[in-house]
C-alpha cells in the first residue's frame, strides 16, 4: 500500500515537475511582451527528439533519411542539455519570425498569438517530415549505470521518475537563482515591469526579450527530452497536449508568476493522479476543469500578481 | 481539380470562417467554434442513427425534411450551451478569453471521447446519408453559408451589428454610450454557436463519420486561420479565407507531406505580411466604386 502511494505521490510530482517547465516558459515570454508563445509545445517535441538523436538514435522508415543517426551517442545527460540549447535557438528563430516583424509595426498583441501557432504548425510538421509520425523509445543504454527501480522504506519506485523530479527541481532553482541574483535575470525582470523605464536605465529590452525566448524555448526541450526519457516520443504532436496543458498551468498559477507555474504544475500533476484507474480516459479533461474554473472564480491566478480586467 | 466534396467541404469552412468571426466582429477572441460544431455533429450523428422518428432506412438514407430538423437541434443545442457558458466566459477578456474557449474544446473533446453512447476513439459511423452523392451536399452547404452571409450583411445595418462594431473599437466608450456590452457580446457569442452547431449537422451527414477528433484544438487553429487570412472587417473575409484555405491543402496535395508545413507557413506570415486581410475596407470600397461604375 506505502509503495503504491508514494509511487502516486512521485508520479504526481515527476509530471507536475514537466508541466512547471513549460509553464515557466509561457511565463518569461508573458511577463516581458505580455503575449503567449503558442509554439511552446512544439519546442518541446524538438527537446525530445533532438535528445533522442544526440544520444545516437537512429531516424524510423517513415522518417526523411531512414535508418540515419549520429556516429556515436552522447551520454543522457550531455544529449539533454545540448537537446536544451537547441530548442533555446529555435525559440529565438521563432521570436524573430513570429514576434519580432508585429512588435516593430506595433501591431496588435493578439495576432502573435496567431503568427506563433503558425510556427508551431511549421515546426511539429517539419519535425514530421524528418522523423515520421511513429513513436520513438529511446535505448535500453540510456540511462545505464541507474538501477531500474529504488528501494525506499520498503516501497519500490521507479528511478527514472527520481530522475526526472531532480533534473526538474534543479532547472527551477537555477533559473529562480539567475532570476533573482544575476545582472541578466534581474534585467529580464525588469523589463517584465516596465520596458520603456528598463530601456532608459540602459537595458537593451530587446536583447532581453530575445534572451527570454532563448531560456524559455531551453526548459520546453529540457521537458521533451525528460519525457522522452522516462515514457518515449509518441510522435512529433506529444509537445501540444503538454503545450496546452502547460497553458492551464499558467493559469492555474496566474500569468507572469513565477512562484505560481510551479506550485500550479506540482498541483495539475497532483490532480491527475488522483484520477482514479478506471476513469483514466478523464484525466485529460482535468487540467482544462480546473482552468476552466480558475479563470472564473480567481482570473488573476494562485499567485498571480497582475489582475484582470474584468468588465 | 476541385470535385464537389471539396467544395462541400470549402463550404463548411468558409462556414466556421463566420462563426469564428462574429464574436471578433465585436471584439471578443473566441476558439469555442469547434466545441459547438462538435456538438452539432455528435447531436446530429446520435439522433439520426438511434432515433428512428427521423426515417433513417437500413439502406441508409434520410429524408431531407429530417436533414432540416437536425440542422435547427444542432444549432439550438449549441446556442443553449453558449448561452450558458457564454454569461461565464465573456466575462474575461483578450487572451483570458482565448484561453478559455480553448479549455471549453478540450473539455468536450474529451468528453465525446469518454461518454458511453458517442463511440469512443472510433465514433459513430453509418450515418444515415439524405442524398446519394457529395454533389447533393453542394446545395445545402451553399443555401447555409449564403443565410449567414445574408445575414452578417444585415447585421451592420442592425443596432447589433453597430453595437458590436462599437464594443469592438473601444468597449469602454461603448458602454458609456449606454450600450448593455455583456448582452451584445453573448449575442454575438451564440450566433456564433448556432451556426457551428448546425454547420456540425451538415459536416456529420456529409463525412459519414464523426468522432471527438471532429472538434479538437487544431480546428480552432484553422478556423481562426480562415479569419486571419481572409480578414476580419468584413465577413467576406472569413468566407474568402475559409474557402481558400480548405482547399489550399487539397490543391498542393500533389507537392506531399509539405502541405502541412506550407498551410503553417500561411498562418505564420499572413497576418506579418498582409496584417489586415486579404479582403480589406480599402479593397471592399474600391470595389464598391467599381460597381456603382458599371451600374452608371
Amino acid at each position: 500500500m506505502i509503495d503504491v502511494l508514494l509511487q502516486t505521490l512521485l508520479n504526481a510530482a515527476a509530471s507536475g515537475g514537466v508541466y512547471a517547465l513549460v509553464a515557466l516558459g509561457y511565463t518569461l515570454v508573458f511577463s516581458v511582451l505580455g503575449v503567449i508563445n503558442f509554439a511552446q509545445g512544439a519546442l518541446f517535441s524538438i527537446g525530445g527528439y533532438l535528445t533522442y538523436l544526440l544520444m545516437g538514435g537512429r531516424i524510423g522508415v517513415n522518417g526523411a533519411l531512414p535508418g540515419w543517426g549520429l556516429p556515436a551517442g552522447l551520454p543522457f545527460w550531455l544529449a539533454l542539455l545540448l537537446a536544451a540549447a537547441g530548442s533555446g535557438l529555435v525559440g529565438l528563430l521563432v521570436e524573430r519570425v513570429a514576434f519580432a516583424p508585429l512588435r516593430r509595426r506595433g501591431a496588435e498583441p493578439l495576432l502573435a498569438l496567431i503568427t506563433s501557432l503558425g510556427a508551431g504548425v511549421v515546426l511539429v510538421n517539419l519535425l514530421q517530415l524528418l522523423m515520421g509520425a511513429e513513436g520513438y523509445a529511446f535505448p535500453e543504454a540510456a540511462l545505464a549505470g541507474l538501477p531500474n527501480a529504488l528501494v525506499i522504506g520498503g516501497a519500490r519506485i521507479r528511478s527514472v521518475q527520481v530522475l526526472l523530479l531532480a533534473v526538474c527541481a534543479f532547472a527551477v532553482l537555477v533559473l529562480t537563482l539567475w532570476l533573482e541574483r544575476s545582472k541578466g535575470g534581474r534585467a529580464l525582470r525588469a523589463v517584465a515591469e516596465d520596458a520603456t523605464t528598463a530601456q532608459l536605465l540602459g537595458i537593451n529590452s530587446e536583447a532581453m526579450v530575445r534572451l527570454a525566448f532563448v531560456v524559455s524555448g531551453a526548459l520546453a526541450g529540457l521537458g521533451g527530452g525528460l519525457v522522452g526519457v522516462s515514457v518515449s516520443l509518441a510522435g512529433p504532436y506529444m509537445g501540444i497536449s503538454y503545450g496546452l496543458k502547460g497553458l492551464a498551468v499558467l493559469v492555474l498559477g496566474g500569468l507572469g508568476s513565477v512562484s505560481g507555474a510551479i506550485a500550479g504544475g506540482l498541483l495539475m500533476g497532483l490532480a491527475e493522479a488522483l484520477v482514479p484507474s478506471d476513469a483514466s480516459g478523464w484525466r485529460d479533461a482535468v487540467a482544462f476543469a480546473i482552468l476552466f474554473a480558475v479563470l472564473l472564480l480567481r482570473p488573476s491566478g494562485l499567485l498571480g500578481r497582475r489582475p484582470v480586467d474584468r468588465v | 481539380m476541385i470535385d464537389n466534396g471539396l467544395l462541400v467541404q470549402m463550404l463548411i469552412g468558409a462556414l466556421l470562417g463566420l462563426s469564428v468571426y462574429l464574436p471578433l466582429a465585436a471584439g471578443q477572441l473566441s476558439l469555442a467554434t469547434p466545441a459547438f460544431y462538435a456538438v452539432g455533429g455528435t447531436l446530429a450523428a446520435l439522433l439520426s442513427t438511434r432515433w428512428s422518428a427521423l426515417g433513417a432506412t437500413a439502406a441508409g438514407t434520410l429524408p431531407l425534411g429530417s436533414l432540416v430538423l437536425e440542422l435547427l437541434l444542432g444549432g439550438l443545442l449549441a446556442g443553449l450551451l453558449a448561452l450558458l457558458v457564454g454569461r461565464l466566459v465573456l466575462r474575461l477578456q483578450g487572451i483570458y478569453l482565448a484561453i478559455a474557449t480553448i479549455a471549453l474544446v478540450e473539455i468536450l473533446r474529451v468528453a465525446i471521447l469518454n461518454l458511453p453512447f458517442t463511440g469512443g476513439a472510433v465514433g459513430i459511423f453509418g450515418i444515415p446519408q439524405p442524398f446519394a452523392t457529395a454533389a447533393g451536399y453542394v446545395l445545402p452547404a451553399l443555401a447555409l453559408l449564403a443565410l449567414a452571409g445574408w445575414w452578417c450583411q444585415r447585421l451592420e445595418g442592425m443596432p447589433l451589428g453597430r453595437a458590436m462594431a462599437a464594443i469592438r473599437d473601444d468597449e469602454l466608450a461603448a458602454r458609456c454610450m449606454g450600450i448593455d456590452t455583456t448582452n451584445v457580446k453573448l449575442s454575438a457569442f451564440v450566433l456564433s454557436a448556432v451556426l457551428a452547431g448546425s454547420t456540425g449537422a451538415l459536416a456529420a451527414h456529409f463525412l459519414n463519420t464523426w468522432n471527438a477528433r471532429q472538434g479538437s484544438f487544431d480546428v480552432s487553429i484553422t478556423t481562426l486561420a480562415f479569419v486571419v487570412l481572409g480578414g476580419s472587417r468584413s465577413w467576406l473575409g472569413p468566407v474568402v479565407g475559409g474557402l481558400l484555405l480548405t482547399a489550399l491543402p487539397e490543391l498542393l496535395r500533389p507537392v506531399g507531406d509539405v502541405r502541412l508545413v506550407l498551410f503553417g507557413l500561411v498562418i505564420l506570415l499572413g497576418p506579418v505580411l498582409a496584417p489586415q486581410g486579404l479582403i480589406t475596407p480599402a479593397l471592399l470600397a474600391r470595389l464598391g466604386r467599381w460597381g456603382e461604375e458599371k451600374e452608371r
